[in-house]
């Protein structure tokens, strides 16, 4: 069974240039598990005959019942692979045994956050592409983060089966469906390009571009066959490979090679002559049991059948015969270990990427160094529930130094600042543990550029951490993982039983810990909220509440809610004025709108409040046309400090000014949290401070005056500025044949949305429509799809952008009114909106 | 309704005259107050009238003098002990709607008033409503309306003999307990008003006493042996006040119908008072992210509120938060938010006043129990809610075993860092001898960025005004000159002289 022991897989950890931290990404269904099976068996750890069915990575019973990965799972695999394949390998290495760490990552949208938890601790990205449906959004989106965390990309080409037994398509033309599939790769690849990581472009003439039937279990890389024609035309190995891609033609009347097609019948591309048709002819042969005409052109090619296997018929026989000729593990495995780099050569560049410290400091230099001498840096990415219920495995990847059971390290979580104590805790590790396959392995150690799991520490881990030794208290954590998706559909859940309260609070604790996305909290109004990336995110997440994390306990959970944000549409129709409630103070606002693009700046971290003064007017005036003056005279961004609105100090010559701003930043705060229309949230609203009028003795002018006259002041700006709401919008991709679009459309204007993309996926006669889609509509809109599309069409949405509702709130009956309304019942405020006269005060 | 009973003029005479006051306070809520001169010379009347025919049998008394204590510093529900105290009066007489909180060193005479309800109107709501579902019925009221109940027991048996429905009702009554309260430093028993069976006031009682007895406000009831609080129905006769709200949070598991005495109408949606129940557990929720803590002192009447004061303390200490007592009278959003690094405040109070609706308040008010869940480690929310602060006091904490997990906040949807667990570590270190050196490195830190607009939450007030942006008057030494002379402005903040028009 198993061909190694846990000895074995730990004396590779310490050769660091033989192992190999890999994650498989892709989009949903174009069958990353289904592949990953394949490796897993060439380990031992499942049977070769099964490969491909049993989707050893979707461990889950509603992942196997759904057909879905839904959370990235790891296994470490230990492969010995033979000299005369190493032969060309020109690479550091030591031995030819090789530690493949691999991750299986989920396609779906709504599990996103698991694909980049998935890439925070590999090196290398096996991307897998459906060589019918091509390059998918899905397929952008993880590409674009593993080159955003400097991964490198090899690709593979999947389901070539399809070629052969759905489609029939011939040679040409599978070399052009493939062609552009890997173009489109490459294109977005570019795109991201990093000086850093060069050339991360994909080319199957330099073996970076496999070829793999995952459900049967074999693959290709053009090396596999350059070594079978190379001797045969006495030409070397890489000459070879380029004749087999690429405008390369050959005619086997003439037996020349040409770079043009000569028009001759006979002439074929060489990829089609020497890789595709053979494979054709052999897939062919033993679909129609030809078994005559298969035995000597298996022998031929080198191929020994067990005897046992001789009597299989069509597809198992096929299958059987395609996975001894073309292996997918050793083509695969080939390919990792030749153009994936090891941890020692990834974490060179990849330092910058992850250490938030000084890049000179020891620390960086044991991570760039991957040095297992060095002091402890492991990034912990994701919390794996154990089989021991309510406990967690903390999984990370060791960047330099080493982790040992018992050893006392530093947790620093994702709020902790160099030199506070904030979010820090010292405890040990009590166990550390590697994943063989389903069963876990206790190790004494494990030494750095290795994914491990660590027992112990779940406590004190909600998400992610880094952890230090005990005394490196100078070292600065690993930079936190940025999502691609954003936690914007919420339900609001209880528990039946008012008595069962503590177990829904104990039950959303565990659910915080096992999804890197989800976010548990609770509204003002005393609902627990679980707020995810999507419908079904949200559906697993409940599933897993109340059967994995309550016991079972009964829950009620509302309908999904989405959160909206308040807005101003133009700058306040005038000055307003709110007095303090001694009346001796006067405060003198407007509200304006943000500048296109600013509030987006804020919230990716562009510009805020940890900024040097000097480089954020830079940014203000040189992008935002801001006055540079103005821009220092930020006094606040909001709510909770860092949010995308502000607060800025127009007044000239104002008395006491500087004595009340942390009194009005105060009431900013405060109000910026909770608008004056439904207390959302505010969006890109500027507040400027016009004039004050303070009363002469501090007394008077304390913040208990001052906090709630801003308050006051600042609704009442936000109400004289067109205040307006703005809700989240979904991108949409759908990918469907053309008789399906009808229906596509017909639901999209039904639910609000609007398509701004329709594109013929060329060789093919599916479409891809892009279109927007508010996420509020968003409720039942694949199911709706599906149905209206006969099972054609099936969506992934991502959360886009906010956009402005045109219908004004205050008007009532309009649709935003409504919105507010429904908004205010449900936390429970009074229906009406208070109105601008308790908040504006006449002189 | 006659002005003379309603004040219950004859009762209070004889009240004083019994116990042989010599200095009364009146205590008026401000709405009463219009009628305080005519009670006054009322009593007085009564008093005279009565004291002419009890001179005669065994003479010598001396004239009661009588005080109108108006404005109170505190609710106008509690016997304000403090403003008495000023005219050394030996009694209060308080008027209008009450808590019935125990007073600590005086005795109190409480006259409630009568408000007008229609009986018939009552009984048919409450049978009708009865019919309906099959479950026993408990009668709850505003005390303003415990004159009438005695009316609509009776016509309820009646009524039902006359229908002779076949589901039998089962109605029980809740009785008030006591008129008249001893300070607590006394304990000597004092009579009930309505049923001479509502026993008297004892230190214990209150809350749920293991017999089945509950007690919440002035209303007192006896459930029979076997029955539980959930197997009731609650009808409450009154109006939506805070009394309400308090039966509504204590008894939270039972359903409840208002009859709206005023509407003659029955309430059965009580959504909006079940909210708050949801809204105090946020607001649990938010005081466990809290750093500082202040305490306000809502009253210094009610008995044993010191105790709770200092026990708030320990427990807050205890919890690693700095804490801070603070005496503002009743509390508004202008005064509490004078104290913007409170990151919570604790109400001590009478139990009809403690429940503040923060909406309005910077920071949130929360009650001693609340304060108990949030700041005792490990302890969790059944659902059970305790109002009066008296009942806590007992209660002593729950030891509840060190869970060694961090504390996991709702509000960041995390993991937060627990002040206390954390600093004790840290804080034996720092008792070697390596003290003076851990200083040192604290002080020459690394800050962050000094312009960055982004502060880290204060631990103590100290550390909060270090963080404030105004630090007070710059001190201009090398301009030594003096400024030249300037014509200030005149006039009234509201609009100063140059800026009327």
């Amino acid at each position: 069974m198993v061909k190694f022991t846990a000895d074995e897989l730990r004396r590779i950890m310490d050769y660091k240039h033989n192992i190999r931290n890999m994650s498989v990404i892709a989009h949903v269904d174009h069958g990353k598990s289904t592949l990953t099976d394949s490796l897993v068996a060439a380990a031992g750890i499942i049977a070769q005959e099964v490969a491909g069915d049993v989707r050893m990575t979707d461990t889950r019973a509603d992942e196997a019942e759904r057909g879905i990965t839904i959370k990235s799972t790891g296994i470490s695999l230990y492969y010995e692979m033979t000299d005369e394949a190493l032969k060309s390998y020109t690479g550091e290495r030591k031995g030819n045994e090789y530690l493949i760490n691999l991750i299986d990552s989920p396609g779906h949208v709504d599990f996103s956050s698991e694909v980049t938890a998935a890439l925070r601790i590999t090196d290398g990205a096996l991307v897998v592409v459906d060589c019918v449906e091509g390059v998918c959004v899905q397929t952008e989106t993880v590409l674009r983060q593993a080159l955003g965390e400097r991964i490198r990309p090899v690709l593979t080409v999947n389901k070539m089966d399809r070629c052969f037994l759905e489609l029939q398509v011939d040679g040409e033309e599978a070399y052009q469906t493939f062609q552009r599939v890997i173009e489109n790769a490459n294109v977005i690849m570019a795109t991201y390009e990093d000086p850093l990581l060069g050339d991360v472009q994909v080319y199957p003439e330099k073996g970076t571009v496999a070829f793999s039937a995952g459900l049967h279990g074999w693959a290709f890389t053009l090396t596999n066959f350059a070594k079978m024609y190379a001797s045969k035309f006495g030409v070397d190995e890489a000459k070879m490979m380029e004749r087999l891609w690429g405008e390369n033609f050959f005619d086997p009347a003439t037996r020349k090679w040409t770079s043009k097609n000569t028009g001759s019948p006979t002439c074929k591309r060489g990829f089609v002559q020497f890789c595709y048709e053979p494979i054709k002819q052999i897939i062919n042969i033993c679909m129609n049991d030809q078994k005559d005409k298969l035995w000597p052109m298996l022998q031929k090619l080198g191929v020994t059948m067990k005897s046992e296997e001789k009597d299989l018929m069509g597809k198992a026989l096929m299958k059987r015969v395609m996975q001894t000729w073309l292996p997918a593990s050793s083509a695969l495995l080939e390919m990792m270990i030749f153009h994936l780099p090891s941890p020692g050569t990834a974490q060179k560049y990849r330092v910058e990427n992850l250490y938030e410290g000084p890049l000179d400091d020891i620390y960086a230099n044991a991570i760039r160094n991957c040095d297992p001498e060095g002091p402890l840096m492991l990034y912990v990415s994701k919390m794996i529930p154990a089989s021991d219920k309510g406990r967690f495995f903390a999984f990370g990847r060791v960047f330099a130094g080493k982790v040992s059971t018992g050893l006392k390290v530093r947790i620093m979580g994702p709020n902790y600042v160099p030199g506070e104590k904030k979010d820090l805790y010292v405890k040990s590790v009590q166990r550390t543990v590697i994943w063989m396959g389903k069963k876990q392995e206790t190790v004494e150690d494990v030494p750095c550029g290795n994914t491990v799991a660590l027992v112990g520490l779940d406590q004190y881990i909600t998400k992610n951490a880094t952890l230090t030794n005990e005394k490196e208290v100078d070292a600065h954590p690993i930079r936190a993982m940025k999502f691609s998706v954003s936690p914007v559909v919420r339900v609001a859940v209880q528990c039946k039983v008012a008595s069962d309260l503590p177990k829904l609070v104990e039950g959303l604790k565990r659910l915080a810990k096992s999804d890197p996305m989800v976010v548990c909290s609770i509204e003002e109004s005393g609902e627990h909220i679980i707020a995810g990336a999507g419908e079904l995110h949200l559906e697993i997440c409940l599933k897993d509440l109340q059967d994995d994390f309550m016991g079972g306990a009964e829950i009620i959970k509302s309908d999904p809610v989405v959160s909206f944000r308040e807005t101003v549409l133009e700058k306040s129709s005038r000055t307003v004025m709110s007095k303090s409630p001694n009346k001796h103070n006067r405060l003198y606002m407007e509200a304006r709108p943000l500048e296109e693009g600013l509030a987006e700046a804020i919230d990716d971290g562009r510009i805020g409040p940890r900024d040097d003064p000097k480089v954020r007017s830079k940014i203000l005036s040189e992008e935002f046309g801001w006055d540079k003056d103005l821009a220092k005279k930020i006094w606040c961004f909001g709510p909770e400090t860092t949010g995308p609105n502000m607060v800025v100090d127009m007044c000239k010559g104002v008395q006491y000014l500087n004595e009340i701003k942390d009194s009005v930043v105060a009431g900013f705060q405060w109000a910026s949290k909770e608008g004056a229309l439904a207390e959302e949230n505010m969006r890109g609203i500027c507040f400027e401070v016009c004039d004050v009028v303070l009363h002469s003795d501090a007394i008077h002018r304390g913040g208990g005056q001052v906090i709630p006259t801003a308050r006051r002041v600042i609704y009442a700006s936000q109400l004289t500025a067109k205040p307006r709401l703005l809700e989240p919008v979904y991108l949409v991709e759908i990918q469907a044949p053309e008789q399906a679009l009808g229906g596509i459309y017909s639901v999209l204007n039904q639910k609000r949305g609007h398509v701004f993309e329709e594109i013929q996926r060329p060789g093919t006669p599916l479409y891809n429509i892009k279109a927007y889609l508010p996420v509020v509509e968003s409720f039942g809109f694949s199911s709706t799809l599906r149905a209206a599309t006969s099972g054609q069409a099936f969506p992934q949405c991502v959360f886009d952008h906010w956009d402005m509702m045109s219908s004004d709130p205050l008007e009532s009956g309009s649709q935003a009114a409504v919105l507010v309304t429904d908004i205010r019942k449900r936390k429970g405020l009074k229906e009406q909106m208070t109105p601008l006269s308790e908040f504006e005060d006449k002189l | 309704m006659d002005f003379e009973s309603d004040y219950e003029i004859a009762r209070t005479a004889e009240f004083l005259l019994s116990r042989n006051f010599t200095r009364v306070a009146l205590q008026f809520p401000d709405e009463l107050l219009k009628d305080s001169t005519r009670v006054v010379r009322a009593l007085r009347d009564q008093l005279r009238s009565l004291r002419k025919c009890g001179a005669e049998q065994n003479g010598g008394n001396k004239d009661v003098r009588l005080f109108v204590m108006a404005d109170t510093t505190y609710g106008s529900c509690c016997v304000d002990e403090v403003g008495a105290l000023h005219v050394n009066a030996e009694c209060v007489v308080h008027y209008g709607h009450t808590c019935l909180s125990p007073t600590t060193t005086l005795p109190a005479f409480f006259v409630i008033g009568k408000a007008p309800v229609s009986i018939p109107n009552c009984i048919e709501s409450l049978s009708s409503y009865a019919l309906t579902n099959d479950k026993r019925i408990l009668v709850l009221y505003g005390l303003e309306y415990a004159y009438s109940i005695k009316h609509i027991r009776e016509a309820l048996v009646e009524a039902s003999k006359l229908s002779e429905s076949k589901s039998k009702l089962e109605v029980c009554f809740a009785d008030v307990s006591c008129s008249v309260m001893n300070s607590s430093d006394d304990h000597r028993s004092s009579t009930g008003l309505v049923e001479p069976a509502g026993v008297c006031t004892d230190d214990n009682t209150y809350g749920m006493a293991p017999d089945n007895r509950y007690k919440i406000g002035g209303l007192i009831w006896t459930l029979p042996e076997g029955h539980k609080m959930e197997d009731y129905l609650l009808f409450w006769i009154g109006s939506d006040n805070p009394e309400f709200a308090i039966v509504v949070l204590t008894f939270n598991c039972c359903d409840i119908v208002r009859y709206n005495p005023k509407e003659n109408r029955l309430v059965t949606d009580v959504s909006q008072q079940k909210r708050i129940l949801k809204r105090r557990y946020y607001l649990v929720e938010k005081a466990k992210d809290a750093n500082i803590v202040g305490i306000l002192v809502g009253t210094l009447g009610v008995a044993g509120y010191l105790h709770m004061i200092h026990q708030m303390k320990d427990l807050i200490t205890g919890a690693g938060k700095k804490v801070y007592t603070l005496v503002v009278g009743r509390p508004n959003p202008a005064k509490l938010a004078n104290f913007p690094e409170c990151d919570v405040f604790i109400y001590v109070s009478c139990a009809q006043t403690a429940l503040l609706d923060s909406k309005e308040y910077l920071a949130p008010v929360i009650t001693p129990f609340e304060a108990m869940l949030a700041f005792n480690r490990g302890s969790q929310w059944t659902g059970a809610y305790v109002m009066e602060f008296r009942d806590l006091i007992n209660s002593s904490l729950v030891e509840v075993k060190e869970s060694e997990e961090a504390r996991f906040s709702f509000l960041s949807g995390g993991y937060v860092e627990d002040v206390d667990l954390q600093g004790k570590e840290i804080d034996k270190e720092d008792k070697g001898t390596l003290a003076l050196a851990n200083a040192m490195e604290k002080v020459l830190q690394l800050r962050d960025n000094p312009n960055s607009l982004k502060k880290s939450r204060a631990r103590s007030g100290p550390e909060y005004f270090a963080a404030r942006s105004y630090q007070g008057l710059d001190m201009h030494y090398d301009n030594s000159l003096p400024e030249p002379y300037l014509v200030g402005r005149s006039g009234r903040a509201s609009g100063y002289e140059d800026e009327k028009k």
